[in-house]
C-alpha cells in the first residue's frame, strides 16, 4: 500500500482525527443532555419505597386474630407437581414464584407463574419488617388474586422463600396458601414445561385482614423464656449454631454478638422435614419427627432460625400440615443474640466467641 | 496493507491452490474434529451429570462458539484498538460496533420478558450494570495500559491460549495475582467511591425503546465518523460458491469484522437468555478468591461485593457454569486455529514474559476492581444500556492509547 510522507500523512490523519473526535464529543454532550432532559421532565416512577411507611399505613388493615383453622389434609397444603401440571389452566389457581437468585425465575418459570421477589415484595425495603399490608394488597391484586384464589409457590432452595411468601401470604389473610413438594427443583427434575414470557392478569380483589396469630414478637419470646407462658420454642437452625460452637454458617453477613439459643428451645434442623429428594415426608413421619423432640401441638409453638426465613419453612409444616397452632418469630437470632439484658443458652461455653 | 479490511488484503487471501492432503493437514483437520466431538461428548456429559446440568453444558457450548468467532475473525480487543490507534484502520473495529448493536437489540427484546416494567426501580436480573464511579475509570485505564503490555485482553489471552501463544498462560497468572490485589484494595475503594457511585441503566429513564434507540443512535454516529478510516476493499474476483469457497471462508480466511460482530453479539444474547451475561473473568476471580481464602490471605468482609451484579466471584470448590464457558473458548479457539493453520506454538522470550505478567496484574486488579473486563463489563455491560460499560470501554480505550504512545506493547 502507497503511503504519502511521514509528516504530511500523520498531518491529515491528526486533523481529520481531531474532527472526529470533536463530533464524537458533541455527540456524547448532545446525549447527555437528552438523558438529563428526559431525566429532569418526567421523575422515575420508582415503586421501592424509599421512606418509612407510615403509622396509618399499618393500621390502616384490619388485624383480626383467627384461631387456627381444622387441620387440612396434605393434598390441600401442599400440591404435587403432577396436580400442578393438570391444574396450569385453573382459573382459580395462581402459581407464584418466589426464588432466591435473581434470574431463575426469569429464565424459565412454570407457565404462567407470577415472580414474587423477596427482597422487596415480602419485607419492606426500609424497616426490618414484613411488607405493608396496603403495599401487599396492591401486589397481590397485581397478580390477579382474589380472596378465594388457590395460591401456590414454590422456589429455588427447596422452597425456602416460597415458603416465607406462604407466611406473609397466610398473615394478611389469604386462606389457600399450598407449596409445590419438591419445589422448583422437582418440577426441573421430571423434565416439565418452563416457560419465559412474564404473564399478565386482570386485576384481582384480594383484601388484606391481617392476622396476629402467625406471628410473634421479642417480648412474646420473653415470656416463654421467663415462663410465664407455656409455648415451645423450637430453633431450627444446625446444631453447631444451636450449641454456640458456630455464630452462622459460612459466608452469611448477618450476625448476633452471642452465638447460641434461646433458654428452654429445642433444635430440629428445618432440612430433616424433607426427603432426599426436597419432598415433604409423610404427615406420619413428620408428626414423629417433631414428637420426638417435644413438639406435639399440645401447646402453642413458635419457630426460629438465624435471620427468620428457614423458620417459616418448619412454621409451614407445624401450622399449615400438622394444623398446630404455630407462629414464628421473624426476628430470630439476630435479633435474640443481640438484644441487651436477654438470657441465653450456650452449651458451647462460647461467650464473645472466646472459651 | 495495514489499512486493509481483513480477509480482503492479499495475504489473508490467497490465490486459490490445489488442496493437497499432507499428513500435516491430515492431523490438524483430525485435531480439530477431535476437539469438537470432545466439546460435544463433554457437554451431553455435563448435561447428565447432577450438579452441573443443562446450563453448564450451554455454557461449555457457548463458550466454544465464542472461541471459533472470536480466532476466525480475530476479535482481539487490543489488536482491534491498536490497528485504529496505531495504523489508524478502523475495520476491524466494526466488529465490536455490530457486536453491540446486535447485542442491544436482543437485550432489549430479552428485557422485555424479563421485566416487563423497566421503571420499576429494579435492574434486570444480573444483567451487568454496575455503578459508575472514578475507581471504574481507574480500572479501565490500568486494564487497557495492561493490555498494551501484555499484548491482549483476557479474552484475548484465553483464544490466544488455543494457538499456542506463549505468553497468554503467564498474562492469565499474572491476571490471578491482579485479582487478589483487587481484593486487598477492594473494600477500601468500596468506602471511598464506590459505594455512593450511581449505578445508571438508561432504561430507568427512557425505556427499553428510548434506550435502544439511543444506543443505535451513538453506535451509528461512531460508525459514521470512522468510515473514512477504512480503507477502500480491492476488486474481488467473480467466484463459484462451491465447497472449496466455502472452506476457504469458513475455516482459512479471516472472517468479516461485520459478521464476527454479529455472530458475537448473537452468542452474547444467548448466553444471557439462557445461563448469564457473558463474562470472562468470573472463574478466574472466584479462583483467585477461593485460593486466598483457604490461605487466609481474603480480607474477612468484602463490603458490598455481592450486592453487585457483574462477573461476580464466590469461593467455590467447583467449576462454574463461567469455568465451563472459558474452558469451551480455549478449545474452541484451539480447534479453529488447528485448521486454520494459526496454531503455532511459540515459547516465550524473557523480557515479554516479565511484560505479559506484569500486563496480566494490571488487568487482573481491572476486571476485578470494575467487576469484568472487555467481555463482562464492556461488551455485556453496553449491551445492557449500562453507562458503566460506556464509561469502562473509553476508559480501556485510552488506557490502550497510552500504552501504546508509550510503546509498552513493543516488549512482547
Amino acid at each position: 500500500m502507497q503511503r504519502k510522507s511521514p509528516t504530511e500523512s500523520e498531518d491529515l490523519v491528526d486533523r481529520t482525527l481531531l474532527r472526529t473526535a470533536g463530533a464524537a464529543v458533541g455527540g456524547a454532550l448532545v446525549m447527555l443532555a437528552v438523558v438529563a432532559l428526559i431525566f429532569f421532565v418526567r421523575q422515575p416512577a420508582s415503586t421501592l419505597s424509599t421512606t418509612a411507611p407510615s403509622a396509618a399505613d399499618a393500621s390502616s388493615a384490619p388485624v383480626t386474630v383467627n384461631l387456627p383453622r381444622e387441620p387440612r389434609k396434605f393434598e390441600d397444603v401442599v400440591v404435587s407437581t403432577e396436580w400442578l401440571a393438570q391444574n396450569l389452566d385453573n382459573p382459580k389457581v395462581r402459581v407464584i414464584e418466589v426464588s432466591v437468585v435473581p434470574g431463575v425465575y426469569e429464565r424459565g418459570h412454570i407457565p404462567g407463574a407470577v415472580n414474587f421477589v423477596w427482597t422487596t415484595d415480602f419485607v419492606d425495603t426500609v424497616s426490618r419488617d414484613i411488607i405493608a399490608p396496603d403495599r401487599f394488597q396492591e401486589l397481590a391484586r397485581a397478580a390477579g388474586i382474589n380472596n378465594d384464589t388457590t395460591i401456590v409457590l414454590y422456589g429455588d432452595n427447596d422452597n425456602w422463600f416460597a415458603a416465607w411468601g406462604a407466611w406473609v401470604f397466610r398473615q394478611y389473610g389469604a386462606e389457600d396458601v399450598r407449596l409445590l413438594d419438591g419445589s422448583r427443583s422437582k418440577w426441573e427434575a421430571e423434565n416439565r414445561e418452563l416457560s419465559t414470557r412474564a404473564p399478565t392478569y386482570p386485576p384481582g380483589d384480594f383484601t388484606v385482614r391481617q392476622r396476629s396469630d402467625l406471628r410473634v414478637f421479642l417480648p412474646d419470646v420473653l415470656k416463654v423464656v421467663r415462663g410465664e407462658e407455656q409455648k415451645v420454642l423450637v430453633d431450627i437452625r444446625s446444631p453447631d449454631e444451636f450449641s454456640g460452637k458456630i455464630f452462622a454458617p459460612e459466608g452469611f453477613q448477618e450476625l448476633a454478638v452471642r452465638a447460641g439459643h434461646i433458654p428452654g428451645a429445642v433444635n430440629v434442623p428445618w432440612k430433616k422435614a424433607l426427603n432426599d429428594d426436597g419432598t415433604f415426608k409423610s404427615v406420619e413421619e413428620l408428626r414423629k419427627l417433631y414428637a420426638e423432640a417435644g413438639v406435639d401441638g399440645s401447646k402453642p409453638v413458635i419457630t426460629y432460625c438465624r435471620i427468620g426465613e428457614r423458620a417459616s419453612h418448619t412454621w409451614f409444616v407445624l401450622s399449615e400440615i400438622l394444623g398446630y397452632q404455630a407462629a414464628l418469630y421473624d426476628g430470630s437470632w439476630t435479633e435474640y443474640g443481640n438484644s441487651v439484658g436477654v438470657p441465653i443458652a450456650n452449651p458451647a461455653g462460647t461467650i464473645w466467641g472466646v472459651k | 496493507m495495514s489499512n486493509a479490511l481483513p480477509g480482503s488484503s492479499p495475504a489473508d487471501r490467497a490465490a486459490p491452490s490445489k488442496p493437497v492432503l499432507t499428513p500435516a493437514l491430515i492431523l490438524r483437520n483430525g485435531g480439530a474434529a477431535l476437539i469438537f466431538v470432545t466439546l460435544l461428548i463433554g457437554a451431553h456429559v455435563l448435561q447428565t451429570t447432577p450438579g452441573y446440568g443443562a446450563s453448564a453444558a450451554l455454557s461449555l457450548l457457548i463458550g466454544a462458539a465464542l472461541g471459533v468467532a472470536f480466532e476466525r475473525g480475530r476479535f482481539c480487543f487490543f489488536c482491534i484498538f491498536r490497528d485504529v490507534i496505531e495504523h489508524r484502520n478502523a475495520g476491524p473495529l466494526y466488529a465490536i460496533l455490530t457486536a453491540l448493536a446486535v447485542s442491544g437489540i436482543g437485550y432489549a427484546i430479552v428485557f422485555g420478558a424479563f421485566l416487563p416494567n423497566p421503571f420499576s426501580g429494579r435492574l434486570a436480573p444480573d444483567a451487568h450494570i454496575g455503578p459508575v464511579s472514578l475507581a471504574l475509570v481507574a480500572a479501565g485505564l490500568l486494564f487497557g495500559v495492561g493490555m498494551a503490555l501484555s499484548g491482549a485482553c483476557i479474552s484475548g489471552h484465553l483464544y490466544r491460549l488455543g494457538e499456542g501463544s506463549g505468553y497468554a498462560p503467564l498474562a492469565l497468572i499474572g491476571a490471578l495475582i491482579g485479582f487478589g490485589l483487587g481484593f486487598r484494595t477492594w473494600n477500601w475503594l468500596y468506602v471511598t467511591v464506590i459505594a455512593d457511585a450511581p449505578v445508571i441503566w438508561l432504561p430507568h429513564w427512557l425505556g427499553y425503546g428510548g434506550a435502544l434507540l439511543l444506543h443505535l443512535a451513538v453506535l451509528s454516529v461512531l460508525g459514521f465518523a470512522l468510515l473514512r478510516y477504512v480503507s477502500p476493499l480491492p476488486p474481488r474476483p467473480a467466484r463459484q460458491l462451491d465447497i472449496k469457497y466455502l472452506y476457504e471462508a469458513l475455516f482459512r480466511d479471516r472472517w468479516n469484522p461485520l459478521v464476527t460482530g454479529a455472530i458475537v453479539g448473537v452468542i452474547g444474547v444467548v448466553a444471557y437468555l439462557r445461563v448469564e451475561p457473558l463474562g470472562v473473568t468470573a472463574q478466574l476471580g472466584s479462583l483467585a478468591r477461593t485460593v486466598m481464602h483457604t490461605s487466609g490471605m481474603l480480607p474477612a468482609r468484602l463490603n458490598g461485593l455481592d450486592s453487585f451484579a457483574g462477573c461476580a466471584t464466590q469461593v467455590v470448590q467447583t467449576i462454574t457454569d463461567n469455568g465451563w464457558l472459558i474452558g469451551g473458548l480455549a478449545l474452541g479457539a484451539f480447534g479453529a486455529a488447528l485448521i486454520a493453520g494459526r496454531f503455532q506454538p511459540a515459547l516465550p522470550r524473557a523480557n515479554g514474559s516479565v511484560a505479559a505478567l506484569v500486563g496480566g496484574v494490571l488487568m487482573g486488579w481491572g476486571a476485578m476492581t470494575a467487576l469484568g473486563c472487555t467481555v463482562g463489563t464492556l461488551l455485556s455491560g453496553i449491551a445492557a444500556f449500562a453507562l458503566s460499560g460506556w464509561v469502562f470501554g473509553a476508559a480501556v480505550f485510552a488506557g490502550v492509547w497510552g500504552g501504546i504512545v508509550l510503546r509498552l506493547h513493543r516488549w512482547t
